[in-house]
């Protein structure tokens, strides 16, 4: 069954996150993994320090962790925060990606994880010894520890991005486990000082960075989706084959069997509206980011109707957390509303000025995965 | 050598602008019904510039592309509102007698393939053997120099309009299902054949049944050996297992309904609410992306002589699905006007009335060509095993 499910980025950054996950998958997370397994240096530059790495790299790790079901913010972590660096002046740039790179700190973005990182939840005052930040943030990633946090922010109508220490940051309003597992808190920052320095970038710089941020986000949420489906399937049909009613394998049923199957063609569609996203982003195609609205709503229909038709086919084992299909249907609903759910993505798409995308033939890649 | 498959693009755009008539164009563009007409002017125009069989190798008077030109070849036909390619004989039966025809059935049948003397039905279908082909009864005896046909076939497309039938026939009871079975060609002018409408859903005649009745047929219309015809059957069904149509027609399709959707909504200026088939729209459009990258993935593996798979029968689902949904779409958007002038007396236009006949014979996706239960029982095959 294995060549039903080829991988969409196969290589060793896969293997190791695939072989980790999997050794992992029934131990409560203890450190900080993420930044010891060196992840967070593969989108940072080599001058950097980093790996120099793309985000067809990333979303290897993404793949396989997903594919053994484990939650590690490796987007914000490892994609989210590293691009929003590159936005400040070199100089700052380099020494906060340097430490990035080698876990010497630990940064993390204030961003709610149900929002884009082009999306302002805190406003910043300019004042005479610095800035003051106020706004709320919900649902902040914070499975792992933080010295530091990003935050976007809008500064007299443009765009910013702070860095700010967790210690000024404070204490969280509150503390919650999230829908897929992962622990998630709400900030409220009332009139926070902070030193001008605290501001690395402002403007195109931040827009642009902000941008960029976005759409890796995004397009990692995207093959954490593939990769979770295709596990999903994988645990549905093994459950199908060896569950026995009746005196005969579940796989026997007709109509089991042909739900599968729509299972598996909702997967290969979502699998080739990936590729197809990795090569928009690849050729820095002029309409990619409406092209990963229009993956965001798409896979979100696939991926909660297969989640809902999973937990269905698992009977009573369907809605117990010991089972990987089913903390993978969840992990699949709760991919969903990351990074803006589909509702708010039609609602942009639908704005926009309507379009017919200029139909092209893209041969550039044809093996299956987007390497 | 490799192929600059960019040019070759370029080139087809270039030509195919400026041939193909702006009246088929319109008949295309409005998502009318293409009839033998269309098909056939187009054809004609498309064999003298040497491009009759895409498919075909040159030796048997194709082109020699490859299966990735054939791809291009397809999307830029459907970007640019041409029709497709009549299937019957260039992607069926042509094949067929090139790969198990005697010299003397190449030389007879494929010329007047590629110029569209001749136009092509299928007789594989019987009313007791739907799914189910190696059931058919309709049974040829040899008398001297003839086969004598008797039995009838149904479902029958565009048999009321061909010159020539391609047909399975039973020329032994004795062996198993499969076996005793033979490809018979056959001339609709032959003394015997009787065909008799269908009438569809969709108000279109295309459907027919055709019967037979001691029908003589000259015995060198036998194509292969006798009781092989399965052996042609499946060649002919693998062959067509990828049409590279399919994908580039649902573009076009997609681009249609959109611009439908657009119009319909400003027209009703508010009255009507189109929030929710710009949605489904988006939807449709994400589909047909992944579609195009399975069809590429799947084009890849054939040129490579990789096996296919399952893909065939996901992009068959897939394909039939998101056009039963865009037609669907199209139906919303035009139903109110159009639904109560469904067919027009002759020489009337009632334009959104297509829509509702698209609709409807959209329904057909899912059946011909092998039903979405079947496709589905070949995935589930794979996945879970017999």
């Amino acid at each position: 069954m294995s060549t039903s499910f080829p991988s969409l980025f196969p290589g060793m950054l896969l293997d190791a996150a695939s072989r980790y996950a999997e050794d992992h998958i029934v131990v409560a997370i203890q450190g900080d993994p993420v930044r010891e397994l060196g992840w967070t240096a593969t989108l940072v530059p080599e001058e950097a320090g980093g790996v120099g790495g793309s985000l067809s790299d990333l979303a290897s790790i993404v793949e396989g962790l997903a594919t053994h079901g484990l939650q590690l913010p490796v987007v914000e972590t490892c994609a989210v925060v590293p691009l929003l660096l590159q936005a400040a002046g070199a100089e700052t740039a380099h020494r906060w990606l340097e430490a990035v790179a080698e876990g010497s700190v630990q940064m993390a973005p204030l961003t709610a994880l149900s929002a884009t990182p082009d999306v302002n939840a805190v406003t910043a005052r300019h004042l005479d010894i610095g800035y003051e930040l106020s706004g709320t943030v919900q649902g902040v990633d914070a499975t792992l520890p933080a010295t530091h946090y990003l935050v976007p922010a809008q500064v007299d109508g443009e765009d910013a991005i702070f860095l700010v220490d967790a210690e000024r940051i404070g204490a969280p309003k509150a503390r919650y486990r999230t829908m897929e597992g992962r622990v998630g808190a709400d900030f409220v920052l009332a009139q926070l000082a902070v030193p001008e320095s605290a501001c690395i970038a402002r403007g195109a710089a931040a827009r642009d960075a902000r941008a960029k941020a976005t759409d890796a986000a995004l397009l990692l949420t995207a093959a954490d989706t593939v990769a979770a489906l295709a596990t999903l399937i994988r645990q549905t049909v093994t459950h199908l084959k060896e569950r026995r009613q009746f005196g005969v394998a579940l796989s026997s049923f007709q109509v089991l069997r042909h739900r599968v199957a729509d299972m598996y063609v909702k997967y290969l569609g979502a699998k080739g509206l990936v590729i197809h996203c990795f090569n928009d982003y690849e050729q820095d195609a002029p309409d990619l980011r409406r092209t990963l609205r229009l993956a965001k709503v798409s896979l979100a229909e696939s991926a909660r109707a297969c989640a809902e038709a999973a937990i269905q086919m698992h009977g009573g084992m369907g809605v117990s957390e010991e089972v990987l299909a089913t903390r993978t249907a969840q992990r699949l609903i709760a991919s969903e509303f990351r990074y803006g759910d589909r509702l708010l993505h039609v609602a942009y798409l639908l704005a926009l000025a309507p379009q017919a995308s200029a139909p092209h033939v893209s041969f550039s890649n044809q093996t299956g995965s987007v390497r | 050598m490799s192929i600059d498959y960019a040019g070759f693009r370029r080139e087809l755009e270039s030509f195919v602008r400026g041939a193909c008539p702006p009246e088929i164009r319109a008949v295309v563009a409005a998502g009318q019904k293409i009839t033998k007409r269309e098909y056939q002017a187009w054809q004609q125009i498309l064999n003298a510039q040497g491009w009759g069989a895409p498919s075909w190798p040159r030796e048997a008077g194709g082109t020699g592309w490859d299966i990735r030109q054939r791809l291009i070849f397809e999307e830029v036909m459907a970007e640019n509102d041409c029709p497709p390619l009549y299937h019957h004989g260039l992607g069926h039966i042509g094949p067929v007698i090139i790969r198990f025809g005697t010299p003397e059935q190449k030389a007879r049948f494929l010329p007047r393939i590629l110029d569209g003397s001749d136009w092509w039905c299928q007789g594989y279908s019987e009313p007791g053997s739907g799914s189910d082909l190696a059931s058919l009864s309709t049974s040829a005896r040899l008398d001297g120099d003839a086969w004598v046909v008797n039995g009838q076939k149904i479902w029958t497309s565009h048999a009321h309009e061909a010159s020539m039938i391609y047909m399975l026939v039973r020329t032994s009871k004795e062996a198993k299902k499969q076996e005793g079975i033979s490809l018979l060609l056959v001339p609709m002018d032959t003394p015997g054949i009787t065909v008799r409408p269908i009438q569809t859903i969709d108000g279109w005649h295309h459907l027919n049944e055709v019967f037979f009745d001691e029908v003589r047929v000259r015995a060198d219309n036998l194509v292969g050996e006798v009781g092989k015809g399965w052996t042609c059957a499946k060649f002919l069904l693998e062959r067509e297992r990828l049409p590279p149509a399919n994908v580039a027609r649902l573009e076009l399709m997609r681009r249609q309904v959109t611009q439908l959707v657009e119009e319909a909504s400003r027209a009703a200026a508010g009255l009507r609410d189109f929030s929710g088939l710009h949605h489904k729209l988006l939807l449709c459009e994400a589909d047909v992306k992944g579609a195009r990258v399975m069809m590429a993935q799947a084009t890849d593996d054939l040129i490579h002589q990789r096996p296919l798979g399952v893909q065939p029968s996901v992009i068959k689902m897939t394909c039939a699905d998101v056009a039963q949904r865009l037609t669907t779409i199209a139906l919303d958007a035009v139903g109110p006007d159009a639904a109560h002038r469904f067919l027009a007396e002759a020489g009337d236009d009632v334009p959104d009335a297509t829509w509702i006949q698209n609709y409807m014979f959209t329904r057909a996706r899912t059946i011909a060509g092998g039903t979405s239960e079947v496709q589905r029982n070949v995935v589930a095959n794979e996945l879970l095993g017999a």
